[in-house]
């Protein structure tokens, strides 16, 4: 299987006036590709901060990135130069963002913005090259042609974020990252979105990253699952292992705090009491102890390391084998 | 069910005079936000509303509440008209009737304290003998409410809380009342998933010890089903299905709600369901009809769908769709 993305230690630092905000530390997971991967975890936790980071997004003045993200087996994308990267950028790497209104400009028609874009990577290309291709891809999202020729405020939400995950396969990238950007669709946008990038990925061989804070979503659309908390990857492994049998106790405590749509009810749903810890004070145990129900003593002393699990699951706690 | 209802909403509508190009055939249009609804809640009993965004949920809600004037139509609380409930006695009604909003933070006037937007309310309504009464009342119920010190959090602003916690301060200031009937418009959709639960839990607690009657408005069908009672089902401004709330999501009648629940996503991996595909999104509710409102979206539509307006059909005691086609 090919490797399209392998994170190694990866730190992210965000410099502000008064302290240093340790939002990513020691991440670290491989995505093959054909893998849709989803990172999950409550606002705040870092998803955003580490997918920036892969893409090199951050303002790098008052960023520090450590570790390592090769692509494509042999390119790592923290230690290039903005140059090389950007010549990645919508080629082999795309990212839709949650709101697409803002990524794209109101003054000007889809159209416009297409060719713009296509001709970053292909100068050449002509108009009816760049908008067969476009209207290829529209179809794929089920659009119609007309919205080629349409301004984005002529649009819905949901015509919108369609748009930009069209836009974002226009040179059919190796990789492509979500950043909740499905999240605020209506149930059956969302819904009938996420069937055509799964179907769409089959056909196209497509590789994912699914940023959410909707479990469902993931359960939904993705292979694998990263279940981030305060900065750190806390669970990683298959999504059918993975829901079916958690073994981090945030990972269950976050499957239970999403009810079943159908089937039985899985008793009273519960939540996860506490708050997100002070991501600028390091932390000497487990991350997770003081909100953790089966914390002990161990886990306010000794930070767990990522114990290897079947599948290539790895879990950051004390017990994760008792689980 | 024989019991008389405690809210009965009877042929309830609010239309809004539509601003845009009127003037073609100088007719004039009306956006239908909720058109011609009937529905009824007992007390103690919790009714989830669903259907996608602009489908007439929080419309319905303000009716309800009485912050809209309804175009034509009625609720009735105890089978009273809260058009006279309100005009006789505005105070009492606005005591007996909460509702909680989706943004905490929109809720509150951001310079008062958290003492002085419990104590407010608690003072205009006459409860509690003295200051110190209303104040030992506040903090005991914040405390209950997992909001502790409550001496310390009633000292606080609005923007020094979380969302989650300020959330829960808008449940219990709403409760703090008695209220009979609580309209809850989304009122976890801004929060972290890992306080969702406690919210919820929060407020079914409260309700269930008071014996409130609850509207629940949401778009998210797995929590909504997993906390009503019955659920009721709209599309472009009108209930197309309603039933008691595994019903309608385990068997859903109306086309419009099996693609609803065909799209939606679950935790579950192993959750069942029709693969039922729909087209485009809900179109603002401007003149809709004469035939079914969901017809040109639909995969079971016939010609006659195109050109009347289903009527009610039973699909058992308890479960009721309008479509002429499904079964
Ligand atoms: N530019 C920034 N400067 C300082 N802190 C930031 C910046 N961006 C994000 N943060 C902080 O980093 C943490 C992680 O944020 P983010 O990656 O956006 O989380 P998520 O996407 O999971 O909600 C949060 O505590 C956030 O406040
Ligand atoms: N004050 C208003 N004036 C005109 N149209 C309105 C007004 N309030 C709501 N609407 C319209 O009524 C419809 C229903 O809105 P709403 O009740 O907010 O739906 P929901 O809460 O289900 O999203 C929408 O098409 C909305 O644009
Ligand atoms: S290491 Fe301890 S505190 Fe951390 S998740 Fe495991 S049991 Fe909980
Ligand atoms: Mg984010
Ligand atoms: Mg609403």
């Amino acid at each position: 299987m090919k490797e399209i993305l392998r994170v190694e230690d990866l730190n992210v630092t965000y410099q502000t006036k008064s302290k240093s905000i340790y939002a990513v530390r020691n991440a670290a997971f491989t995505i093959n590709q054909g893998d849709s991967m989803g990172v999950v975890g409550e606002s705040g936790s870092g998803k955003s901060t580490l997918a920036m980071a892969v893409l090199r997004l951050h303002d790098e003045k008052y960023t520090e990135i450590t570790g390592r993200a090769v692509f494509d087996e042999d390119r790592d994308l923290i230690s290039m130069s903005q140059t090389d990267m950007d010549e990645l950028r919508w080629k082999e790497i795309s990212v839709v963002f949650q709101r697409a209104m803002n990524s794209l400009s109101p003054v000007h028609r889809i159209r416009q913005q297409v060719e713009d874009i296509y001709r970053i990577h292909e100068p050449k290309a002509s108009r009816e090259e760049i908008r067969e291709r476009m209207i290829s891809l529209l179809k794929l999202v089920n659009l119609p042609e007309r919205v080629y020729d349409l301004y984005p405020h002529e649009m819905s939400g949901g015509m919108l974020q369609r748009t930009a995950i069209a836009i974002s396969l226009l040179h059919n990238p190796k990789l492509i990252v979500f950043d909740e950007a499905t999240t605020a669709l209506d149930v059956v946008t969302q819904g009938q979105i996420l069937k055509e990038i799964v179907e769409m990925e089959k056909t196209l061989n497509m590789t994912r990253i699914m940023i959410t804070h909707d479990m469902s979503v993931v359960a939904e659309s993705c292979n694998k699952i990263a279940v981030m908390y305060a900065g750190e990857l806390l669970e990683t492994g298959m999504v059918k292992d993975i829901f079916k049998k958690p073994c981090h106790p945030y990972t269950q405590g976050l499957i239970k705090s999403f009810p079943a749509l159908k089937g039985g009810h899985h008793g009273k749903l519960t939540s996860i009491p506490g708050n997100l810890p002070d991501l600028s004070v390091s932390c000497k145990g487990c991350i997770f102890a003081d909100r953790c129900d089966r914390a002990e003593k161990k886990c306010f002393e000794e930070k767990p390391s990522y114990k290897a699990m079947q599948n290539g699951r790895n879990v950051a706690c004390h017990f994760a084998e008792e689980m | 069910m024989s019991e008389k209802p405690y809210v009965s909403v009877e042929n309830i509508s609010k239309w809004y005079p539509y601003k845009g190009d009127k003037l073609i055939n100088h007719e004039k249009k009306f956006i239908k936000a909720n058109d011609d609804i009937n529905l009824s809640i007992q007390k103690g009993e919790i009714l989830g509303v669903i259907g996608e965004s602009g489908c007439g949920k929080s419309t319905l809600g303000k009716l309800l509440t009485r912050l809209e004037t309804p175009t034509a139509g009625d609720c009735l609380i105890n089978g009273v008209s809260t058009k006279e409930l309100i005009k006789n006695d505005m105070k009492a009604f606005r005591r007996s009737v909460q509702i909680i909003f989706q943004n905490p933070f929109d809720t509150f006037t951001p310079r008062d304290t958290i003492e002085q937007i419990l104590l407010r309310p608690l003072k205009n309504h006459n409860i509690g003998n003295s200051k110190e009464e209303r104040r030992k009342l506040c903090i005991e119920r914040l405390e209950e409410g997992g909001l502790v010190p409550g001496e310390d959090i009633m000292k606080r602003y609005p923007h020094e809380l979380s969302g989650g916690q300020l959330q829960r301060i808008s449940i219990i200031r709403a409760m703090l009342l008695d209220p009979e009937f609580i309209v809850a418009d989304e009122p976890v959709s801004m929060l972290d998933v890992s306080v969702r639960a406690e919210i919820i839990n929060m407020l079914l607690d409260l309700a269930k010890l008071h014996n409130t009657a609850v509207m629940f408005i949401s778009h998210d069908i797995a929590l909504t089903r997993y906390i009503s009672d019955n659920i009721a089902v709209m599309y472009l401004g009108k209930v197309v299905e309603y039933g008691k709330a595994d019903e309608v999501v385990n068997n859903p009648g109306h086309p419009y709600t099996k693609a609803l629940i065909s799209n939606c996503a679950s935790i579950d991996p192993d959750d069942e369901r029709e693969e039922i595909s729909i087209t485009g999104e809900p179109p603002t509710p401007l003149d809709p009809g004469p035939g079914c409102y969901f017809a040109p979206r639909c995969f079971m539509a016939c010609e006659k769908c195109l050109k009347e307006y289903p009527d009610k059909k039973n699909l058992s005691d308890t479960h009721w769709i309008t479509c002429m086609n499904a079964e």
